[in-house]
């Protein structure tokens, strides 16, 4: 393998590996709060692309105010996705039942209930085939980089990912919801006591997460062209596999995570066929709860 | 009397599987025959889930090894039924117990997590081992059960298949429910409840998971091996992630923990698609907003485990009634 066709992997890597991190961000900030895997997490991917598909066909506006509502969107879904299913469940306030195993069952099926409902409700709508997209909305056009061929939206994955991880940092460490909903993860009790609102601090978390998701959703659907109800299944799953492999509820390990695998399987293209691409991931599942079975970058002790 | 309600249940539901066969409708034939397999399969899941407190979410591809094993026993090497039957059991609790000896050492969500992994690495594997499954194509003409002596009485084939999926299942049931009410099936549950006590008492944790775990995959291949042979053809995606979540779905609007919810569960929600065939496209949302509403509302199932606290409850309760006589 040449020089160039490395950084041609690495940069089509890289674009899929943060769109990946994306999605894995919610998955820690939820799981950090409420000890729960949010099943539903991939459908909020599949919304987001849905919503973004039907601004571009209803208003067609240039691409940065597409971006912003479905940000828009995302978070509403979000926001929908926690009173639909997680408040009913959560009947107590305190830690207990909070983070409870009986809680993390009943949220864990209900979220999966939820998922298969909107994935079933967008394909009556919109049928299970791919969507078409406006010609001047896919993100294809080719730009030469010296020898290298990147696209525009290898571009905009780029800078958006670059935009929202920045933003990130900035709501997690400096504002008040970012250090309520750092505080609720940390400790639920102590953050009550504090006088956090816990149940406002799990909304903004499952909003905060949703956001990305959404608008990881609407790119990868403009990057690969290809916008479709089951579209949540694939990225949700390795997203997963990040967050498992980062330790659960850290955000800037999911992100490495992310990024490792994202990479590592553009380049075993080069070597097998693409079908047993998706092996790559889930060997370092496997791989990652051997060898450390909380984690790579697991930072605190596990509360199981 | 519950317990003897509870195999009233099993009992009718059998006979009504059993007369919707004789309906002489093929439609309905192959709704009995599914049934059962879910049953079966349903019940495995409980086994390992609601029993041993494993969270599997890549079941259905050990259902779907079940299947590939009999489908190519009997089509390559040209074993019957009943030979392909055992096989696929022992072979999928083989690749169960070598796959998930790494898993082990986890708990709960990690768990969930490694057979999450497990069951969509199958799933890839079976889809592009191309050679050996024929990969999306799938393997057809599987053939039928075929009983001894079915001519002389004049049985048809779908008759003969309904018969010996229902012989498996309560064969099946019987094993399952002889392994969980018993001492060996309460050291399951203790293992449910807190693994670290359990181990404290004595009981070889590390073990037990494992064991819980090959024979709830032994089971998932009988079910497999019995859905190769009744629909002839099978290709992987009958085998993913989807079905997998629609096994546990079963588990839990019946009941995660009892036996006679799994076989509640299953029936549920096999025959509500079926019998919403005319909504059409919405059935699967009727599916989950079935699941969404037990969760929410029955949080123990349709036909919830009996906890040992109100066995001895209802015991004492009743026990002036019979005479003043307190059994414990």
């Amino acid at each position: 393998m040449d020089a160039t066709v490395f950084l041609q992997q690495l940069v089509n890597g890289l674009s899929i590996g943060l769109v990946y991190a994306l999605v894995a961000i919610g998955f820690t900030l939820i799981f950090g709060v409420l000890n729960v895997v949010n099943f539903a997490h991939g459908e909020v991917f599949t919304v987001g692309a849905f919503g973004g598909l039907l601004v571009i066909t209803m208003l067609a506006p240039p691409l940065w105010v597409v971006l912003l509502l479905v940000l828009l969107i995302g978070g509403f879904s979000g926001f929908a996705l926690e009173r639909l299913a997680f408040r009913p469940f959560r009947r107590f306030a305190d830690e207990a039942s909070l983070k409870s195993k009986a809680m993390r069952e009943a949220t864990l099926l209900s979220s999966l209930a939820v998922s298969i409902i909107v994935r079933e409700l967008l394909e009556l709508k919109f049928s299970g085939e791919m969507q078409t997209i406006p010609q001047s909305f896919l993100l294809q056009s080719p730009i030469a980089l010296g020898p290298v061929l990147i696209t525009d939206g290898n571009l905009v994955i780029f800078g958006s990912s670059a935009l929202m991880l920045g933003a990130l940092q900035y709501i997690l460490f400096r504002t008040r919801v970012g250090m309520a909903i750092r505080a609720v993860s940390n400790n639920v009790l102590g953050a009550q006591f504090v006088g956090i609102d816990t149940n406002r601090t799990i909304i903004a978390t499952f909003v905060v997460g949703s956001l990305m998701g959404g608008i990881a959703g609407i790119m990868v659907g403009l990057y690969q062209g290809a916008i479709f109800p089951h579209m949540g299944f694939e990225p949700g799953i390795k997203a997963f596999v990040a967050m498992v492999m980062g330790g659960l509820s850290s955000p800037g390990g999911a992100v490495i995570c992310a990024l490792i695998i994202g990479v590592s399987e553009t380049f075993a293209t080069q070597f097998v066929s693409d079908g047993w691409k998706a092996l790559v991931s889930y060997g370092f599942l496997l791989l990652t709860l051997w060898f450390f079975p909380s984690g790579i970058f697991a930072t605190r002790k596990e509360k199981m | 009397m519950a317990r003897h309600l509870n195999r009233w249940l099993i009992l009718a539901l059998v006979v009504v599987l059993v007369g919707l066969s004789m309906a002489n409708k093929s439609y309905l034939n192959q709704v009995a025959i599914t049934t059962m397999i879910f049953i079966v399969l349903t019940a495995s899941l409980n086994y390992v889930t609601g029993t041993a407190g494993l969270l599997s979410l890549g079941h259905a591809a050990f259902f779907g090894v079940g299947a590939y094993a009999a489908a190519l026993l009997s089509t390559k090497a040209g074993w019957s039924f009943w030979f392909t039957l055992p096989a696929a059991g022992v072979i999928t609790a083989a690749i169960g117990i070598v796959v998930a000896l790494p898993t082990m050492r986890l708990v709960s969500i990690y768990f969930a997590v490694a057979t999450l992994g497990i069951g969509e690495m199958l799933y890839v594997t079976m889809l592009n081992w191309v050679g050996l499954t024929r990969g999306p194509m799938g393997i057809r003409s599987i053939p039928a059960i075929e009983l001894p002596g079915a001519k002389a009485l004049g049985l048809s084939s779908t008759e003969v298949s309904m018969l010996a999926v229902a012989l498996v299942m309560l064969a099946s049931l019987w094993a399952m429910h002889r392994l969980s009410h018993s001492f060996y099936g309460n050291s399951l549950r203790a293992l449910r409840e807190d693994d670290a006590c359990a181990d404290a008492m004595g009981i070889d944790i590390a073990r037990l998971k494992l064991e819980a775990f090959a024979v709830s995959c032994f089971f998932a291949g009988i079910a497999g091996a019995l859905f190769a042979h009744t629909t002839g053809y099978i290709s992987p995606e009958s085998f993913r992630f989807g079905e997998s979540i629609l096994v546990l779905s079963m588990a839990v609007i019946g009941g995660l923990g009892s036996l006679y919810g799994s076989v509640i569960g299953a029936v549920v929600l096999s025959v509500l698609p079926e019998a919403l065939r005319e909504l059409g496209s919405f059935r699967m949302i009727v599916v989950g907003l079935v699941l969404f509403l037990s969760i929410l509302f029955l949080p123990r199932g349709l036909l919830g485990e009996v906890s040992a606290l109100d066995l001895v409850r209802r015991q004492l309760r009743r026990a002036p009634a019979a005479g003043g006589r307190r059994r414990w």
